[in-house]
C-alpha cells in the first residue's frame, strides 16, 4: 500500500467507533498534528489483534501533536506528543 | 468507543503516584506471568496485538479491580482458553 502522507503534511484522526482494538488512543482523537517521520510498511495491529492471517501493511508515521492542542492550558507549554500512527488512521488536514 | 483501559487524559483518575526505587516485579508470580508471556508470544501461541487486545477486553470493574500483572494474567488466560490451549489433567 503506498503513503498517502509525507512529512510535514497536517493530518487528523477521527477514530473508529466501535469496540475492535486501535493504536490511537482515546485523547489524540480529532486532534491535529504534523506528520514528522516515516516509518516504513507495519502490519496493522487492529488486524494483528483478530489473529487476521494476513494483516493489512501500512504505512507508519510519527505524528507530533501540541500538547496544549490535546489538553488546552492544562498542559504546559512547549509540550509535544510523538504518536505513531497507521495511514488508514489518517486523514489531510488544513 | 474508548475502553476501559483507555485512560490518558481521562479526569477522576488524580496524580500519578511514583514508588521510589520501584522494583521491576513485587511478587514473584508477577515474574513468572512476565516470563509466561514471553514464552507464549515467543512460541507463537499468539502476538502481542492479540495480547493488548485481551487485557483491554477485560470486563471492566475486572479490569479496574486488577494489578498490572493481574491483567496480564487473565488475558493470558483468556487467550489460552479462546486457542484451546489447555487441558484438564485427568
Amino acid at each position: 500500500m503506498s503513503a498517502r502522507f509525507v512529512v510535514g503534511d497536517r493530518v487528523t484522526a477521527p477514530g473508529l467507533d466501535g469496540s475492535g482494538h486501535t493504536r490511537l488512543p482515546g485523547y489524540l482523537r480529532d486532534r491535529r498534528g504534523i506528520v514528522i517521520a516515516l516509518r516504513g510498511s507495519v502490519p496493522l495491529a487492529d488486524d494483528r489483534a483478530e489473529g487476521a492471517a494476513s494483516p493489512r501493511i501500512e504505512a507508519l508515521y510519527t505524528v507530533a501533536f501540541e500538547g496544549r492542542d490535546v489538553w488546552g492550558d492544562a498542559c504546559e507549554p512547549g509540550v509535544s506528543v510523538h504518536a505513531d500512527l497507521w495511514d488508514s488512521y489518517l486523514e489531510k488536514t488544513t | 468507543m474508548s475502553g476501559v483501559h483507555d485512560v490518558g487524559g481521562k479526569p477522576g483518575y488524580g496524580v500519578i503516584e511514583r514508588e521510589a526505587n520501584e522494583p521491576p516485579f513485587h511478587h514473584e508470580w508477577e515474574l513468572r506471568v512476565f516470563a509466561l508471556n514471553r514464552t507464549l508470544l515467543a512460541a507463537g501461541v499468539y502476538n502481542l496485538d492479540e495480547f493488548r487486545r485481551a487485557v483491554e477486553r477485560l470486563p471492566e470493574e475486572v479490569y479496574e479491580r486488577a494489578s498490572y500483572y493481574e491483567r496480564w494474567l487473565l488475558a493470558i488466560e483468556e487467550l489460552l482458553r479462546k486457542k484451546s490451549a489447555l487441558k484438564a489433567l485427568p
